[in-house]
């Protein structure tokens, strides 16, 4: 049912697509080009479609562009979806207790949420990744410690309107513990909007991550797209194509995930609607 | 009827405006050499523009035009110098004393004459005590003498080299005035921040963000100079924004190679603009390997061959300078007339000899392909040090040493090598300064505290070498001196306590309009008295 409604919505199908594209170009990454992305393959600068070892030429240093790609796809696919992850999870969590426990816990649990919004989240990301220093690991803390409040208070509005449902209040009775209560019965059910907003993190993560490549803040020992453009910009005027093609890229797979991902909302919105 | 006449008087008025700026335009012309206002790409904004405490090039850039040091390095002047503040210089025969003649009729600024006291007081109180170079050469200064207001004696408790302090006089002697400093705390001197000198130029204002304005001082002692009326640096700290506003005539000159070398190519083809590689030969930098000998197999002399026969020195000139750079022999630059030997080891570029060489000091290759780990923290200051790093993290993996790089901001890079020595390879920018003794010998000697940057912060020591060191420091003939450093060259690059990959000067790029650039080996950072705009 939902696929044969996604199929209807052609922006959903072409997300689907480009993020299925993705995901091929990073899991084939590996087995298409074993060598290490960073090697120097070739003379530096040579020109897109010179070469056919080279089809989309090479960088400053004789990178191979292609293979960066690929490679590159992979770090920010995983980039998106760990930083997705982690502020999910941390978001729904402190969205639950908050909201479950009520009183003091959730007005201190949504000011210090308050708190983290009204920091704007790429200033939070840069400052810590620039204080711990740039790695893979520092990149996806910092991008969820941005990311988490939106989750937290859809949970947190979630979990208000549950927990005043009548099977809640039967686990009561039943004496269930009230952390029970609240992640094996309403964490649950609040889940599914949360993840509604998954699509948009992994889209922010996407680009996060390449701005803070871009900025020289990305882990130095992996290539990703955002610090293919930033390499390339010194020679933008003679070498353009080392720019455009990371930010093509760039650009297609944030409009893929965003795409996908507003499909499945607006099918399960339908499915909702219809019931 | 009437509002057209009142248009037509208009236009009448416009083409007679139009008429006298042409008039006015040619009355500007013919007094072109007089004038001009010169508007260059800054890339920085230096803290403290105090020469005489920062000797560095990007204090210089600016206020070499304000400070006067006691003599310019020269193409052609006697002995490479062009005399400044002092008119001569003498040695006394045991090397305790030298004897500044120094130039009359020069007043500061704020209008005070220049006196012998305040070079004895700008020697005694910032030269030795604060400045970053003046330390070395100046640590056995014990008192300078004024017998008269024009007569400097520099009294030395050791023996120093005439040529030494020769070779220091354009980087490390900036006379700033006694009577604004004196009784001060020097460091926190507002001055520091608004300069009083001597030189063509006067500091007139600073905008944070935007630009240095300085203007033409009138009172200036050479006759004839400066040339300019002002100077402006307008703060670009994209270096991408210099090439674009050189095309704009926005600015009329970028140095330091502000404008990228990739884009060199292509600006020296677009019409009015020169690109002109001159003017930096006593400013050589050199690209370093620095060594972390703490770590056990960077320890082993086998290692850091296999290290420098792994680094292909050609590649490194031709891809990542694009040509405008020289393959390094030793620790002093082939271009150094003076002190420059050739009579050193070649590492030449053989992947299989350093691979033997690993496989000789017993680090074989473990199932990944890998002998070991390191860390490379290249230094953060100019893209191709950065690229070198990405190159030579490559270049290492050719011979199967997994190096992880670490990248750093500029603060960060400094605390992590040379304080916390956090490294185990790192790549730094040392600038070689006319004379190994000013700031190429601590990056070997050993003993040096912890936390002076640039300097040997890797744990080497070599007692023959520091002994070398020390002689050298306390000779005074010319030519016995430089063959001490002869050998210096000669053990560094047999043990490589560092490793000098390549060393290059910077390019500037000008609008055909600028004229008398790069005409002095510290063009950049000299005073600029003679340079104009054509209009």
């Amino acid at each position: 049912m939902t696929l044969s409604r996604m199929a209807r919505s052609p922006e959903a199908v072409a997300g689907f697509v480009i993020l299925g594209c993705l995901v091929l170009m990073a899991l084939a990454a590996p087995i298409l080009f074993p060598r290490d992305p960073l090697s120097i393959a070739g003379p530096a600068l040579l020109r897109p479609f010179q070469d056919w070892a080279l089809p989309l030429g090479t960088d400053r240093l004789g990178r191979d562009v292609l293979a960066g790609l690929f490679h590159g796809a992979r770090t920010s696919l995983a980039v998106g979806l760990a930083a997705a992850a982690a502020s999910i999870l941390v978001g729904s969590v402190v969205g639950t207790v908050a909201g479950f426990a009520g009183g003091l816990v959730d007005e201190v649990l949504m000011r210090i949420t308050d708190a983290f919004q009204t920091v704007p989240g790429f200033l939070l990301s840069l400052a810590l990744v620039s204080v711990v220093g740039p790695s893979l690991s520092v990149v996806v803390v910092a991008i969820a410690l941005s990311a988490w409040t939106g989750p937290a208070r859809i949970a947190r509005a979630e979990v208000l309107s549950i927990r005043e449902r009548d099977y809640v209040a039967s686990a009561r009775v039943i004496g269930m513990h009230p952390l029970e209560i609240a992640f094996r019965e309403v964490l649950p059910n609040a889940l599914p909007p949360v993840l509604a907003l998954s699509s948009v993190i992994v889209a922010a993560a996407i680009l996060t991550e390449a701005a803070l490549s871009f900025l020289g803040l990305g882990d130095p020992n992996r290539v990703t797209w955002g610090g293919m453009i930033a390499e390339g910009r010194a020679v933008l005027r003679s070498a353009p194509f080392l720019s455009i093609i990371p930010g093509i890229a760039l650009v297609l797979a944030v409009l893929g995930v965003y795409l996908a991902g507003e499909g499945i909302v607006e099918s399960s919105a339908t499915r909702r609607g219809n019931a | 009827m009437a509002g057209f006449e009142i248009s037509r008087r208009k236009v009448l008025a416009g083409s007679a405006f139009l008429l006298a700026s042409t008039a006015l335009r040619s009355i500007g012309w013919t007094q072109a050499r007089k004038g001009g206002r010169l508007v260059v790409a800054a890339d920085s904004e230096p803290r403290n523009l105090n020469p005489a405490i920062v000797a560095s090039n990007g204090v210089f850039f600016v206020s070499s035009k304000v400070i006067e040091p006691l003599a310019e390095a020269s193409f052609d002047g006697q002995g490479g110098l062009d005399p400044r503040l002092a008119t001569s210089w003498e040695g006394s025969d045991d090397g305790l004393s030298v004897t500044f003649k120094l130039r009359e009729g020069v007043t500061w600024h704020d209008g005070k004459p220049f006196t012998s006291a305040d070079v004895a007081f700008s020697a005694l109180s910032i030269w030795k005590p604060l400045q970053n170079l003046g330390r070395v050469v100046f640590k056995n200064l014990e008192a300078v003498e004024t017998p008269d207001a024009h007569t400097a004696v520099f009294k030395f408790a050791e023996p120093t080299p005439l040529q030494l302090i020769k070779n220091a006089l354009p980087a490390l002697t900036s006379v700033v005035p006694k009577h604004v400093y004196e009784g001060t705390d020097i460091a926190a001197n507002p001055a520091n921040n608004a300069p009083i000198g001597t030189g063509p130029f006067k500091f007139a204002e600073h905008k944070a963000g935007e630009y240095y304005r300085l203007v033409r001082n009138d009172k200036y002692w050479r006759e004839g100079e400066p040339q300019l009326d002002e100077i402006i640096y307008r703060v670009l700290p994209d270096r991408a924004a210099a090439a674009g506003a050189l095309e704009a005539d926005e600015i009329q000159l970028a140095a330091f190679s502000a404008v990228p070398l990739a884009d060199l190519e292509r600006i020296s083809k677009v019409p009015g603009i020169k690109v002109i590689g001159d003017g930096y030969e006593a400013l050589t930098y050199q690209l370093v390997v620095e060594i972390n000998h703490r770590r056990k197999e960077l320890a082993d002399l086998k290692v850091r061959q296999a290290i420098a026969h792994a680094i292909d020195k050609d590649f490194v000139v031709k891809t990542i300078f694009l040509g405008h750079a020289t393959p390094s022999t030793g620790p002093v630059p082939v271009n150094d007339k003076q002190f420059y030997s050739s009579d050193v080891p070649a590492y030449a570029f053989d992947v299989a000899k350093a691979n033997a060489l690993l496989d000789e000091a017993g680090y074989a290759r473990g199932d990944n392909g890998n002998r070991f780990a390191l860390k490379l923290l290249p230094a953060p200051y100019f893209s191709e040090t950065k690229q070198f790093g990405d190159y030579l993290r490559q270049a290492l993996a050719a011979v199967g040493i997994d190096a992880e790089l670490v990248n750093n901001d500029s603060a960060a890079h400094q605390k992590a090598v040379y304080t916390d020595h956090a490294f185990d390879l790192a790549i730094a920018p040392p600038v070689f300064r006319g004379d190994p003794a000013i700031s190429t010998t601590i990056l070997v000697q050993s003993g040096i505290p912890d936390g002076v940057p640039f300097s040997n912060q890797g744990g080497y020591k070599n007692a023959e070498l520091d002994a070398l060191i020390a002689k050298a420091a306390e000779t005074l003939d010319d030519k016995s001196r430089t063959g001490l450093y002869d050998q210096f060259q000669k053990i560094v690059v047999e043990d490589l306590p560092l490793i000098n990959v390549a060393e290059w000067g910077f390019i500037t790029v000008a609008r055909d309009s600028v004229k008398n650039i790069a005409n002095n080996p510290r063009w950049a950072v000299s005073n600029w008295a003679d340079t104009y705009v054509e209009t």
